[in-house]
């Protein structure tokens, strides 16, 4: 911050400019007066003709001078700027230099072009090499001919897919969208139980591929996976499939683009991909969760590259899950689940509510093993075909859940060990007891999502280990 | 502070335990016994405990057992 | 040439050494674990015979389940209580 423009009058221009090269006369006037000129030139110092100029093709003096529009005119007295001028204007330059007469051949007004200080990606490069960029992070060099990409390969910075490597600009860029000080500590993240700050969330959401309106988002999802009940850490571990199921609700949700409708579980929207993916990343980069290592599922599932939604809102016959799980309604909420696969559920032929909600239960009831109950919690996607039965009829949300958990009652005597010849399933103290719930109380999980077309749902199974013994699904706002 | 000590776990996890060893920067004494587990009857589960009883001992003292 | 920004922790842990072990068990207290997988118990039962058949002192505890890491307590228990520590079962 060594910087202090001279006093007098100061002058920024570029030669590509066509609003420059037409006050240039004026400057040359300017130039002879008892007030001193300084003339940066941000591109070419050979301009303007007849006049010395003081190269800014670094574009320090620019920057830190704020300068946007070329030409801009300043008035400076002892190193503070006292009036600025954008453009060419004949009586705003007249007024700021008090020469009365300046440029009289030039016409009155002529609105000036961008300044290079301000193109694309150039002030967060401008703010990392003039140092306002508070980065704590080690710097890595990579190796020269080594292409980029490669090196974070090597690195083991990669979830397999190539990374957007992160530079200091796009890192700095990715700061710029959260108030929040980089340094800030969200939480400890798994396994290895490392302090997590805002600035390596924003590392790791370059490489996952982030824009920069994103990070409130990932920093919401980190946060919620880090929440003791969610046991992030179990389910890294586990050598079940799961992994975390990101589901957003809120204004957010559209601001940043997110999809909520066709194809809405699977690729091609970059918020729903990056955003997942940028959580995994932490877990993988910082946390030192990487598979074959802590992470030992047997199988795992896609969704560990990135398992991230929007609920579609606006079609539901409900209120949304995070307003049904006490967020107020039209504030953004990131929504954690540990999920395994997508499983589908075929109905094209019910239309009464009854039917369809018999359909879900069907399916429901094999979750992880049809003879084990209790064990998981579980997500149900509603698609809009299928809601609109159940918005036609009348349904809430809370007589859905109320009939599923009434339809996957079974008796104890079909679920233990051995019974049907299987020899999976409950322990014997359950063959007794007449109605063995399949899922915990609060432990179905129901969204509205996917496109207009079409009479399937989904369900989306939770892992093994429930409760107070393992996972619950956690939901966090928006900040 | 703390007790010495040893852990027994099977042998599809001596991957995941040196990783885990890695990151704490401690290496704990372990004991390795064959996979699988869940689905053994009891008998076989103290068949596998008969099994590794001396290596235990021996890796929890500094004299053979 | 590229400068990246180091995405992991950053941290190298620092060295512990496993703490000297007993001559015998020979007077002492032994802890068994139980992480709570599934037949851990029955192996840790087995276990506990043998030790009690060389005259060695057992204690029994359990994590409440094995998706997490051990309370503090029942660590802190364990450290007052017992000389050496056995965990089991993982698998």
């Amino acid at each position: 911050m060594s910087f202090f423009p001279p006093d007098g009058l100061v002058a920024i221009v570029k030669r590509g400019c066509p609003t420059c090269e037409l006050v240039v006369p004026a400057l040359r006037e300017l130039a002879v007066q008892p007030m001193p000129l300084t003339v940066y030139v941000q591109d070419d110092p050979a301009f303007p003709v007849g006049l010395t100029a003081v190269s800014d093709t670094t574009l320090e003096a620019s920057y830190r001078l704020n300068i946007e529009i070329v030409p801009t005119l300043l008035r400076v007295v002892n190193g503070q700027e006292t009036a600025r001028v954008e453009g060419w204007n004949k009586d705003n330059w007249r007024r700021l230099t008090q020469v009365a007469d300046l440029g009289e051949a030039l016409p009155d007004h002529r609105p000036g072009c961008g300044s290079k200080s301000v193109e694309p990606g150039m002030p967060e490069k401008l703010a990392v090499r003039f140092g306002d960029a508070t980065i704590a992070s080690r710097r890595v060099e990579v190796p020269p001919l080594l292409d980029d990409i490669e090196f974070c390969y090597e690195q083991g910075w990669s979830d397999g897919l190539p990374v957007v490597p992160p530079t200091e600009e796009r890192v700095f860029r990715m700061l710029q969208a959260t108030p929040r000080d980089p340094q800030e500590v969200l939480g400890l993240v798994p396994p290895n139980k490392v302090p997590l700050t805002v600035e390596k969330v924003a590392i790791n959401a370059v490489l996952a591929g982030c824009k920069p309106e994103y990070l409130p988002v990932v920093l919401t999802a980190v946060t919620a996976a880090l929440r003791d009940e969610f046991c992030m850490h179990g389910i890294l571990a586990t050598t079940y499939f799961s992994s975390p199921v990101v589901i957003v609700n809120g204004p957010v949700a559209q601001q940043i683009g997110m999809n909520s409708g066709v194809n809405v579980l699977g690729q091609g929207n970059r918020a729903n991909a990056t955003i997942g993916r940028a959580l995994q990343l932490v877990i993988r980069n910082v946390g030192g969760g990487r598979p074959g290592e802590i992470d030992r599922a047997v199988l795992g599932t896609p969704g560990k590259y990135t398992f991230c939604f929007a609920e579609d809102e606006a079609g539901s016959p409900w209120e949304s899950l995070a307003v049904s799980r006490g967020v107020e309604p039209g504030q953004s909420a990131v929504t954690l689940f540990a999920g395994d696969g997508v499983y589908a559920v075929v109905d094209q032929l019910s239309r009464t509510p009854e039917s369809l909600a018999r359909s879900f239960a069907a399916t429901l009831k094999t979750v992880a093993h049809e003879k084990l109950a209790l064990a998981s919690e579980v997500l149900l996607v509603v698609s809009p075909e299928h809601g609109r039965v159940f918005h036609a009829a009348g349904w809430s949300r809370q007589r859905l859940l109320a009939e599923l958990h009434q339809r996957l009652l079974r008796p104890g005597s079909e679920l233990v060990r051995g019974a049907n010849g299987i020899a999976e399933g409950m322990p014997e103290q359950f063959g007794g007891e007449t109605a063995v719930s399949k899922f915990p109380p609060n432990g179905i999980h129901i969204v509205h999502a996917g496109g207009p077309a079409g009479m399937f749902s989904a369900v989306i199974g939770g892992w093994v280990a429930t409760g107070s013994k393992g996972t619950q699904a956690v939901t966090q706002v928006v900040v | 502070m703390g007790v010495p000590g040893l852990f027994v776990a099977s042998t599809a996890f001596i991957d995941g335990a040196a990783a885990q060893s890695a990151a704490l920067g401690f290496e704990p004494e372990a004991v390795f016994v064959p996979h699988p587990i869940q689905d053994r009857t009891d008998d076989e589960i103290r068949a596998i405990a008969d099994g590794v009883v001396a290596q235990i001992l021996a890796k929890l003292t500094t004299t053979v057992a | 040439m590229t400068i990246l920004l180091d995405p992991t922790a950053e941290l190298r842990p620092i060295k512990r050494e496993k703490l000297p072990r007993p001559a015998s068990l020979a007077g002492l207290t032994v802890g068994l674990l139980d992480i709570s997988k599934a037949r851990g118990n029955i192996f840790l039962d087995q276990l506990a015979t043998h030790l009690a058949g060389q005259g060695v002192a057992v204690r029994r505890y359990r994590k409440p389940t094995f998706a997490r890491v051990a309370p503090a307590t029942l660590r802190q228990e364990i450290v007052q209580d017992c000389d050496v520590v056995i965990e089991a079962l993982a698998d």
